[in-house]
């Protein structure tokens, strides 16, 4: 049970981080924290359910993270070179 | 609920590495920091069965999604994390209060599961056991096909991504055809008065 408990705080702390952070690399760290975040619920829930379906689960979300990080990088770096900056404030032009 | 003294100091560990991750002024610090957390939950893992996992965990996320991000930061030289102007000074204390909402929210919900009385045993998570669920053409097999292309697809639009000019010198397709994304709001203007 304090496993449940320990996610739910660190997917709290990252949704508090990828929202004040304003480095766009700080955001994606945070982010990264919440799926991991919901990794450990799975595999608390695996461990007190007895059924090992939720560690494939997790088998998954960690290959789709490092999916998503191959392009979310990808595109930072991409912004970067020409923006030459990562702040999220100055990339608005698709606000109305 | 009693918990005992390494459970505590697990869940101290991780939270405050969190709250490093997300709180230090140095990215690359934040970044040390979300490694350690990793590697604490890898340890977690460990202790509830989940072996195979752990090792994943490590090498994967520990060993190249974080070195990844780091390779990003230092090439950027973006190590500065609070960039730019403050254009919302209230932020974080909303960001405190809607996370502290949420932690609330998520430990009302887990705290009423109740688990099982007699839980089948987990064989410690090893490969042995997780190998047949994960090649099992009625279980995960053409859900880990699907993630595999995934990945190739990935990988392949991070390096068009990153190199457009080497596309469009060997395909002929401009990438970006209308040059640079700046705006323009001269001629909006002069076409609203016309």
């Amino acid at each position: 049970m304090i496993w449940l408990i320990t996610s739910a705080l660190m997917f709290a702390v990252g949704a508090y981080g990828a929202l004040t952070r304003r480095t766009a690399i700080l955001v994606f760290l945070s982010v990264e924290l919440m799926l991991n975040a919901s990794a450990l619920a799975l595999i608390a829930f695996s461990n007190l359910t007895g059924s090992l379906e939720p560690q494939v689960v997790v088998l998954f979300v960690i290959a789709i993270a490092a999916a998503e990080v191959a392009v979310g990088l990808g595109l930072i770096v991409a912004i970067f070179r020409r923006r030459e900056t990562t702040s999220v404030d100055d990339l608005r032009q698709l606000r109305g | 609920m009693n918990f005992s003294g390494v459970e505590i100091l697990a869940l101290v560990l991780l939270v405050g590495t969190a709250v490093m991750v997300v709180r230090l002024g140095n990215a690359v610090h934040a970044a040390l920091a979300l490694i350690a957390n990793f590697l604490v939950v890898a340890g977690v893992y460990v202790a509830l069965e989940a072996r195979f996992v752990a090792m994943t965990q490590i090498i994967v996320y520990a060993g190249a999604i974080v070195v990844l991000c780091l390779f990003v930061i230092m090439l950027l030289s973006a190590a500065k994390a609070n960039i730019g102007a403050e254009i919302m000074p209230a932020l974080p204390w909303v960001g405190l209060v809607g996370a502290i909402g949420l932690a609330a929210v998520l430990i009302f919900a887990v705290t009423r599961f109740q688990p099982a009385g007699n839980v089948p045993a987990l064989n410690g998570g090893l490969p042995q056991a997780l190998g047949p669920l994960l090649y099992d053409p009625n279980r995960w097999l053409y859900a880990l096909l699907v993630v595999g292309f995934l990945l190739l697809v990935a990988t392949v639009a991070a390096v068009v991504l990153v190199e457009p000019e080497r596309i469009i010198k060997a395909t002929g397709h401009a990438a970006h055809p209308e040059g640079d994304g700046e705006p323009k709001p001269a001629k909006e203007k002069e076409v609203v008065k016309q």
